[in-house]
């Protein structure tokens, strides 16, 4: 992984973390989250990136509803790099796609950066997620016909750059994922590591405020999760809020925080307590965790 | 529109992924544009040959017949007239070749073709300055009398002189109709010529033609010549007219040409849909992915129909301009002229309009794709079907099993495919049936009421003497006295052939649809077109004037009748009063089987002398020739549309199942079962598809067939099916074909890595 682009990845980061216009522009309301009558503060601290009140999720299966996420009520604060953890179908995957709108929440309250975000429609979440959100996918999802150059200059094309500044932000990025020789191939001639990386890449494209990973490493080898993972870590130093789902303790173990699910629900969260750069995680971490 | 970059990259890329699919779907509508051009041109080219000859022989809007010549630059200054052709000075004389008369306008002509209304020599020659005795003669009026360059052209002026005169050439032209639908005839002969034939003026008249700058408005120029030449103006004539007069009856072809044309459209649209549909199933992930990136419901919609739209609309462009080559080159060199613009503008919006709907349907579905690109699309899965237990049951391969099954895992593609196979296959079939009919006409023309290969006309023999000779011959099987003659229809406004042949106690062999044959004086049998033009039915009876007389008709049945839209009475000669029936105009002559006509009538001339006027039936097919041409062109055009279903059948049947086949193989299926598996999937939806379509289109052919013949007046009971073999040949290379084509992408998949992992 290379180190040498640090200073355009702290650039971007900074931009991202701190627009001007985005606070300027938020209007005072007098309906919000309960728990965020904080007003005296705001000079202070801006608003959370996400915040969520009583979320639920029900998907109808054949006339039978079933639940998926039963009333979640989460916070992530700017910077804050949050991993969701849980067994598979506790309702992780569901609640980080509502994050973004890709899926309608059934009820309760979706709020980005101050704004109420749940009452939007189809189009408007698409157009809120060009600026606002990343996505990283298990399977990369790259568009298979277009070359990596392309996968990573269409999110920055489509939120209206031009040409130039999409191809400038594209090398910046590839360079500081260490893909720069790799822009014009095919994602197919990539290995799954690389892919994901580009994928990264593409998320971060246009310095959302909110990058949203769904089992960013569930597809990769113990290799390429370190390097994906050590990438994460980076960006998340240069001040970028990070909500990842993962079922791998040792993943999540790298996040400032921990959201546990089951059946739906938030059952623990909290900081990892650990230090960071501690040696080696020991067994009993992951017992705990896992548990 | 900050999308539009974006979108742009990605049809790009996209377009570069599937290259083949695209050309295919580019050429598959511009065959379809290229064809409905094409066999229009030759619809409007062939039904009316006006428009080519006048802008050929840049004619002129209005003819003005006058008694003496006019002041042409008092013409040229009237309202809209841009150039003067003439005046030309003509005497009428009368030809007589065969004893047979003829009207003639026999026209004077410069050496050099006047730049107006210019003769369009078609054989021979024009007109040169020694050409003493020399004419041109206009073509339509050469064909009916028989005369050929070098032949002779006696003409008798008013005078009672007689002057041997020789065709020199023969030319088109448009200033009049075709004979005999337009008399006097027309020839062109040097001004010395015409001095020496009608020295006297007052015999002959003034021919002055204007061309107008705007054709469609002679009104100002009609009244005025009229006021301007006022007593003098004999008569005129105006494009319209002559056009009229030159239009043949194309209710049969433009009808067929609609029905393959409208079905031509379907099955492109079919086509397009189901391109751009099994594109959008292939590409969920991609879209959803999209979706995810911030693209809206809207902007995938736009994207996909801007993507396969333009593939269309190219298609219809370069269709325009194959069209128009087409046209321009390749027909026999015959200079053809491009289609006049109300029926291109109604191909190319009516083809537009279908692209963007076919293309609009699957770009809504794919707008509406869910945006989790998480989870690999993957087509329902269920239970083997009942079909393929019982084939299990029966112990057929299992790469026959696998392939049925996998054939029908998506329905509505597969019901896509299969209509979209079905379609252009039953439009071949009714093709095939088309050819069948005409060959059908060819070979046994008695059915279309064309039993008489030749008629004689006594000419000048006696009536009985001509019977006597006919009979005389050997190959002639029978002899029936004729007469023609016109007939009021009860509120005596449009009058009708009456064609009496045979008598009631021998009748001609009509080819009977309904009812039966007359059998007694006073009974009738009608075309179609003259049932509906009294609306009477069989067993009516009718009040007629036959030839002048008034006659109860009993009409007693109907007879396929291709001439005239069907509008004739046909009725036995004895059913005639007197003075038309004795002597009989003509003989109708049925020959044996297998007795070639051009040879009786070559017997028949000898044996006379040349005294008889021998004619051979026209077969309403050799005027219908133009429809195998169109029918070649559509079965090629269908037959592209097929293959843009089967590969699109194909790419979807892959993609479906390219994680099943590391199962299969894990299985331990060989490449070539694997292959077979797939080949299998595929090929079931072609012969379903080719077996309806082929089962539809013979059930369907005879009967619409029947009805184009019934609404052009000929009548049911034409229609024929084509041969079982034929049918069975047309679809099994159609299935051949097809699985030819599925061969290929099938044996590549089966040998390539796949890879065991989601994508």
């Amino acid at each position: 992984m290379s180190r040498e682009a640090g200073g355009g990845r702290r650039r971007a980061a900074d931009e991202s973390g701190t627009d001007p216009v985005e606070r300027g522009e938020r209007p005072a309301r007098d309906e919000r989250p309960a728990e965020r009558v904080r007003s005296g503060e705001r000079p202070m601290r801006a608003d959370p990136v996400v915040a969520t009140v009583n979320l639920v999720k029900i998907y109808q299966n054949g006339g039978v509803p079933v639940p998926a996420v039963r009333g979640v009520d989460l916070r992530v604060e700017r910077g804050e790099f949050v991993a969701i953890m849980g067994p598979s179908g506790s309702g992780k995957s569901t609640l980080v796609h509502m994050l973004g709108g890709l899926d309608p929440r059934t009820s309760g309250e979706i709020w980005l950066d101050g704004k109420r975000a749940d009452t939007l429609g189809e189009s408007a979440w698409a157009l809120l997620r060009r600026k606002k959100i990343g996505f990283v996918f298990q399977f990369f999802n790259l568009v298979a016909n277009m070359t990596v150059a392309d996968n990573v200059e269409l999110p920055a094309l489509l939120a209206g750059a031009s040409p130039r500044e999409a191809r400038e932000r594209r090398e910046r990025l590839l360079d500081a994922l260490g893909l720069t020789g790799r822009a014009d191939a095919a994602p197919a001639q990539l290995a799954g590591g690389e892919q994901q990386r580009v994928a990264l890449a593409r998320a971060l494209a246009n310095r959302p405020s909110l990058l949203l990973a769904d089992e960013p490493t569930g597809n990769l080898d113990s290799r390429n999760t370190r390097d994906v993972l050590k990438l994460l870590g980076e960006v998340h130093r240069d001040g970028q809020t990070i909500i990842m789902v993962t079922h791998d303790a040792r993943v999540a173990s790298l996040a400032d925080r921990v959201v546990s699910l089951l059946d739906g629900q938030i059952v623990d969260d909290g900081a990892v307590a650990a230090p960071r750069r501690r040696p080696k995680g020991t067994a009993g971490d992951v017992v705990e965790l896992r548990g | 529109m900050s999308t539009v970059r974006a979108s742009a990259r990605w049809i790009r890329a996209d377009l570069r992924a599937r290259r083949g699919q695209a050309i295919l779907t580019v050429l598959a509508v511009a065959g379809i544009v290229t064809a409905l051009i094409t066999s229009a041109t030759l619809l409007e080219d062939g039904t009316n040959p006006w428009r080519r000859l006048f802008a050929q022989t840049k004619g002129a809007h209005v003819w003005i017949h006058t008694e003496d010549a006019p002041a042409v630059a008092a013409l040229s200054r009237l309202p809209g007239v841009e150039q003067v052709a003439g005046p030309y000075r003509t005497a009428p004389v009368t030809l007589v070749l065969d004893g047979k008369k003829s009207p003639v306008a026999l026209r004077e002509a410069a050496v050099q073709p006047p730049r107006v209304a210019a003769p369009l020599v078609r054989e021979g020659r024009w007109l040169r300055p020694g050409d003493a005795g020399g004419v041109v003669v206009e073509r339509s009026f050469a064909q009916a009398v028989g005369l050929r360059v070098g032949g002779p052209f006696p003409v008798t002026a008013l005078s009672g002189a007689s002057h041997p005169l020789v065709v020199v050439g023969l030319a088109d032209s448009a200033d009049q109709g075709f004979y005999p639908e337009w008399t006097p005839g027309l020839a062109w002969t040097l001004p010395a010529t015409l001095a020496a034939i009608e020295p006297a003026q007052g015999r002959s008249e003034s021919v002055t033609g204007l061309r107008l700058s705007d054709g469609e408005d002679t009104l100002p120029a009609v009244h005025g010549a009229v006021t301007l030449l006022d007593e003098q103006v004999q008569r005129m004539s105006t494009w319209r007219e002559v056009r009229a007069s030159m239009e043949l009856d194309n209710r049969l072809l433009g009808l067929l040409l609609a029905l393959f044309g409208a079905a031509g459209l379907v099955a492109a649209a079919l086509a397009l849909a189901n391109a751009t549909g099994g594109r959008v199933l292939t590409q969920t992930r991609d879209i959803a992915t999209l979706k995810s990136l911030g693209y809206t419901r809207g902007q995938v919609f736009a994207v996909l129909v801007t993507e396969h739209g333009a593939l269309g609309l190219l298609g219809i462009a370069l269709g325009l301009a194959c069209g128009r080559l087409v046209t321009t080159f390749t027909l026999d060199g015959l200079p053809i002229l491009p289609l006049s613009p109300v029926p291109l503008l109604a191909i190319t919006g009516g083809t537009a309009a279908v692209v963007l709907v076919a293309v609009a349907l699957p770009a809504w579905r794919g707008g509406r794709t869910p945006p989790i690109p998480a989870a690999p699309a993957a087509p329902p899965r269920g239970r083997l079907s009942r079909l393929a237990r019982l084939a299990l049951l029966v112990r057929l391969p299992p790469a026959l099993v696998l392939g049925t099954r996998d054939a029908f895992t998506r329905r509505t593609p597969a019901v896509l495919s299969v209509v979209g196979l079905a379609v252009p296959m039953m439009m071949i079939t009714i093709g095939l049936g088309c050819w069948a009919t005409l060959d059908d006409f060819l070979r046994h023309p008695e059915r279309v009421g064309q039993a008489a290969a030749l008629t004689v006309h006594p000419g000048r023999l006696p009536a009985d003497e001509a019977a006597r000779l006919a009979r005389a011959d050997r190959d002639v099987a029978a002899v029936y006295p004729g007469a023609e003659v016109s007939a009021l229809e009860p509120e005596q406004t449009r009058s009708v052939l009456a064609r009496a042949l045979g008598t009631s106690a021998e009748p001609y062999p009509f080819s009977v649809a309904e009812g039966r044959m007359f059998a007694a004086r006073g009974e009738a049998v009608a075309g179609q077109g003259l049932l509906d033009l009294l609306g009477a039915e069989i067993g009516d009876r009718v009040r007629m004037t036959v030839g002048g007389t008034p006659l109860i008709v009993h009409i007693v049945g109907r007879v396929v009748e291709p001439e005239h839209d069907g509008e004739v009475l046909s009725l036995g000669i004895d059913s005639l009063a007197a003075k038309d029936a004795v002597p009989p105009q003509f003989y109708g002559l049925v020959l044996r089987q297998g007795a070639d006509p051009e040879a009786v009538r070559a017997r028949l001339l000898a044996a006379s002398g040349e005294a008889l006027e021998v004619r051979q039936a026209v077969n309403p097919a050799e005027r219908l020739a133009v429809i195998r041409v169109v029918i070649v062109a559509l079965t090629v055009v269908l037959a592209l549309l097929a293959l843009a279903n089967l590969l699109t059948a194909s790419a979807l049947g892959l993609r479906d199942h390219a994680l099943d086949l590391a199962v299969l193989k894990a299985m331990g299926l060989t490449p070539r079962q694997v292959a077979a598996t797939l080949v299998t999937g595929t090929g079931l939806l072609v012969v379903l598809g080719v077996t309806a379509g082929t089962a539809v289109g013979a059930s369907v052919v005879a009967g619409l067939i029947d009805l184009q013949g019934h609404t052009s007046g000929v009548g049911a009971g034409i229609g024929r099916t084509p041969s079982a073999l034929t049918l069975a040949t047309a679809a099994g290379t159609a299935i051949g074909a097809a699985l030819l084509v599925a061969v290929i992408p099938a044996r590549r998949a089966a040998r390539a890595q796949v890879p065991v992992t989601a994508r």
